[in-house]
């Protein structure tokens, strides 16, 4: 113990350390000078920020060869056209005016112009991408909006494409993201405020809400649990989500993922926030519940009868995939009497000559399963579609005839992967996956008793998770009787009239009620 | 929380985990390691030792490699079934003794039938129905038989149609045309009251022209104080039946008066209720049996048609289940056997006087007056009302 002591102190004191010199890092002197009146001064200090920067140009020239600047911005990260056509080529020629800033200010065919003071802001807005323009006698610099990199075109979320409903996707640029989010919901009530995480990355991430639905203390919230993250680099939005949830343990994910823009909106309307992250097509969702993982988008565009029914079909799947084949182990190894006899025979007959006790088949077909899927996942398109006709020949046909695995653990195996492909969110298949495994061995030591043992723990978990102080498993617990329309079933459009309990509460009604349609009324206006 | 303190929670909670692996798997059985039981015939050996037979399912199959499991179910079935016998003191005791026999574990959770043989039948079940109610494993919902001769040849009947004799015998049970009773009802009849119970009996029919010998229910067997005293037909059975509220399916064809041929009727819905009296010594109970009926066939000149005709008809139909209820009561009275549950309405309507009386209910039982109410509705004729193929029709 007092060596585990000692161990434990000095990685303290390094640990301490090491903060220490990453602050004297961040708050480096030069970054809060602001800028000096001396053109060559700034330029000198700039050079020294960016030495060993090959791809930082500073292009020095003369406004009407009288007053010297200088331009500085990354090769590849602005429109370089753009800014020879309204910038130099307008600057170059002016010889009438005074050069003072603001004249030098409207010469400049660019919209998108602002000041900055500081040495920090000028470094800012460099790395955004913008170029600046400093200038002699002036103490402010002033930053061009002529930013322009490459992205992606907006395609449609291969991990959640929809048969009916829009097929655009966020990509990895932030502000194409708020763009598309704009796009949906035009009210000026929406908000977007950014901040920059990660010392390197110095990474962009907006938190978007509706003011007047999204509950004031949640925003607050969550922008102080995004404040307090200290890190080098976020180059996904789990590393913010994993810095920001509630219990850092659980399996189930606490913040919800997803690439649509039509999801997002869907959540603002409900009082959630969004976090965006540039550089990442996929945004977070806050607060979330576990019937909320359990949605698909799909669910609201397909009529709300056919909605309702595919999400029983899910609900019961989901079930079938956490317990399959836990409960297939209890009932063959130890509860016999509970299957139909036929059917019994039948299991009877075909587990004859298997080596090995059902547990061991099932943990050895269940880990057979995760391996191919890993590796069709990761693999090409071409290759993957070869594992998987290797794998089916040899977990499901070679298997059986060498009469390793009987052919109903195959069946169960193969039920219980498609089930678990059935969740809409990848995140809760696999986290399902994963808690199938000690429900499997549970139930091949205790049968039934050692099931219900890991669903009671399972519940209890699941009870007192939190996300963003939701109860995870709100509108079953607590209950609410108005939220059940979204929850066991998916009421008609007219009847959704309130917004999730807890989560909406602070902007409770969605639309006016009684909108059931019907042809008009004779009293009704414009008949 | 403190991180020690987390951690010591986190490790106290593994370590309890963990007991619960301490009890390990101890009475977990894979399925290929149980004999699995089908039916189990009892008998009465020579030396009055109880002889336990059993219908094993033998999974392992016949034919050489075993292409999956599911392939060869069509070669399965009948051939895979074995018949094992042992015998001892007490059925406990024959279960010890069938398990040395065995390489299995005996599992009784899928026995579905049991057959009592005849002579441990008249000699008396008390006993073996101690220990099938008493053990945790059979099956309460199994049917149960009374065979005539041995059990044990019930068992090695090879059925033709069914799976195997549990499935042919269940399913033969399950159609009602004879009575259906399970270990539960036997146990319950065999605790009440009246200490008279019913059960299926069973006949072989022995192979000729060709077919298989195969077995099937003829009648029932009547038990008193455990003991089987005697047997009544088919016709009476399905007068039990009706007196008992057990009639399911049934198709009553009778001769109407006034005319040539006959009208089959087929039951829809039927009711029994038993509503008894007592006065002083008289015991009396009335039984009232309602009835709805088709008609599925008609080769009397009657048009259907007519009200008229279906009235008298329905009458004809009440009368002629009177007749059959009668058969069966007169059997039974004559048996002393009180079947039909009299002593419970009784016992429900006048418990002071039952109390009083039940000691000699022995004697009040063949004597009670049973006083018959039919009820028969015709609620269609068929879907053909007048005879298609008759040109005169009344």
């Amino acid at each position: 113990m007092g060596n585990w002591k000692r161990l434990r102190n000095h990685l303290l004191r390094s640990g301490r350390r090491n903060s220490a010199h990453d602050e004297t890092q961040i708050n480096a002197p030069q970054t809060l000078i602001r800028l000096s009146k001396d053109v060559n001064e700034n330029l000198q200090r700039l050079q020294g920020i960016y030495a060993d920067c090959s791809d930082i140009i500073f292009h020095e020239f003369l406004i009407g060869d009288r007053t010297k600047a200088v331009l500085i911005y990354v090769d590849g990260l602005s429109h370089a056209e753009e800014m020879d056509q309204h910038v130099l080529a307008p600057l170059q020629q002016e010889f009438v005016q005074e050069h003072t800033l603001p004249n030098i200010r409207k010469k400049i065919t660019v919209s998108a112009i602002k000041e900055v003071q500081t040495v920090a802001d000028v470094i800012e807005e460099i790395s955004s991408g913008n170029p600046v323009l400093i200038m002699d006698k002036e103490m402010q610099a002033l930053s061009i909006g002529l930013s322009k990199w490459e992205k992606r075109a907006i395609e449609e979320p291969s991990a959640e494409s929809v048969l009916r409903g829009p097929r655009e996707g966020f990509i990895e640029s932030l502000r194409s993201n708020t763009s598309l989010l704009w796009r949906k919901l035009r009210s000026p009530d929406l908000k977007i405020r950014s901040m920059n995480i990660g010392k390197y990355s110095r990474t962009r991430v907006a938190i978007a809400y509706i003011e007047g639905i999204a509950d004031p203390d949640l925003i607050k919230e969550m922008t102080n649990r995004l404040r307090r993250i200290e890190i080098d680099g976020v180059l996904e939005s789990t590393y913010i989500e994993e810095l920001i949830e509630d219990n850092p343990f659980s399996p189930f994910p606490q913040l919800l993922s997803t690439e649509r823009p039509d999801v997002a909106s869907a959540y603002l309307l409900e009082g959630n926030v969004v976090v965006l992250v540039d550089g990442t097509p996929s945004v977070l969702i806050a607060p979330v519940t576990f019937i909320s993982l359990l949605k698909s988008p799909e669910d609201y565009y397909e009529r709300y009868v056919v909605g309702t029914a595919i999400r029983w079909l899910r609900s019961i799947f989901f079930a079938i995939s956490l317990l399959g084949p836990s409960i297939y182990v209890a009932v063959v190894s130890f509860h016999q009497e509970m299957i139909p006899s036929a059917l019994l025979l039948t299991i009877a007959r075909s587990r004859e000559q298997i080596p090995f006790p059902a547990l061991i088949e099932a943990l050895l077909m269940e880990t057979m399963f995760e391996a191919l899927r890993e590796a069709g996942a990761r693999l090409p398109k071409q290759i993957g579609s070869a594992v998987s006709i290797v794998g089916a020949l040899v977990i499901g046909q070679a298997a059986i005839s060498a009469g390793i695995v009987s052919s109903p653990m195959v069946m169960v195996v193969a039920i219980t992967g498609i089930s678990s492909f059935m969740a809409p969110r990848f995140t809760v298949g696999i986290a399902i996956r994963l808690l199938r495994f000690p429900m499997m061995l549970l139930a091949g030591f205790l049968g039934f008793l050692g099931l219900i043992l890991r669903i009671i723990l399972i519940l209890n978990h699941l009870l007192t998770l939190r996300s963003l102080g939701v109860p995870y498993m709100s509108a079953l617990s607590p209950m609410k009787g108005r939220s059940m329309r979204d929850v066991l079933w998916r009421a008609p459009r007219w009847a959704l009239n309130t917004r999730p309990y807890l989560s909406g509460e602070w902007n409770k009604y969605r639309q006016a009620s009684g909108q059931q349609p019907g042809p008009t009324k004779r009293d009704e206006e414009g008949y | 929380m403190d991180t020690t303190k987390r951690k010591t929670v986190l490790a106290l909670f593994f370590l309890s985990i963990h007991t619960l692996l301490l009890s390990g798997c101890w009475d977990r059985t894979e399925v290929n390691d149980l004999a699995i039981i089908t039916v189990a015939g009892l008998d009465l050996t020579d030396d009055h030792k109880l002889e336990l037979s059993v219908n094993i399912y033998a999974t392992k199959s016949s034919g050489g490699q075993q292409m999956g499991g599911m392939s060869d179910s069509s070669g399965g079935g009948a051939g895979n079934l074995v018949v094992r016998s042992a015998t001892g003191l007490t059925m406990a005791d024959a279960v010890s003794k069938l398990q040395q026999m065995l390489p299995r574990k005996i599992f009784w959770g899928h026995d579905e039938v049991f057959i009592f043989g005849e002579r441990l039948a008249r000699q008396g079940i008390v006993e073996v129905m101690d220990y099938l109610t008493r053990h945790p494993t059979p099956r309460e919902r199994a049917n149960v038989f009374v065979s005539k001769g041995l059990a044990k040849e019930v068992l090695k009947l090879q059925p033709p149609i069914e799976q195997s004799v549990s499935d042919s015998l269940r399913e033969m049970a399950k159609s009602h045309t004879g009575l259906n009773i399970t270990l539960k009802e036997l146990a319950q009849m065999m605790a009440g009251k009246t200490k008279a119970a019913v059960i299926p009996w069973i006949e072989i029919k022995p192979k000729q022209d060709g077919q298989e010998a195969f077995q099937f229910i003829k009648g029932t067997a009547i038990f008193k104080n455990g003991k089987m005293i005697g047997r009544m037909n088919e016709q009476a059975t399905r007068g039990i039946m009706w007196l008992r509220n057990e009639v399911k399916n049934a198709t009553v064809t009778l001769a109407p008066e006034e005319t040539k041929g006959y009208v089959s009727f087929f039951l829809l819905r039927s009711h029994t209720r038993l509503i008894p009296h007592n006065e002083g010594d008289n015991w009396s109970i009335t039984a009232k049996i309602e009835t709805l009926d088709d008609i599925v066939e008609n080769s009397t000149d009657l048009n259907l048609f007519e009200p008229k005709h279906t009235k008298k008809l329905e009458m004809a139909l009440g009368s002629d289940i009177k007749k059959r209820v009668n058969v069966a009561l007169a059997q039974a009275q004559k048996m002393n056997a009180d079947i039909f549950g009299f002593a419970d309405a009784f016992y429900r309507k006048y418990p002071k006087e039952w109390n009083r009386a039940k000691d000699r209910w022995d004697e009040i039982f063949p004597i009670v007056k049973v006083e018959l109410e039919t009820k028969a509705k015709i609620t269609r004729p068929g879907l053909t009302g007048k005879n298609l193929f008759k040109s005169k029709q009344r």
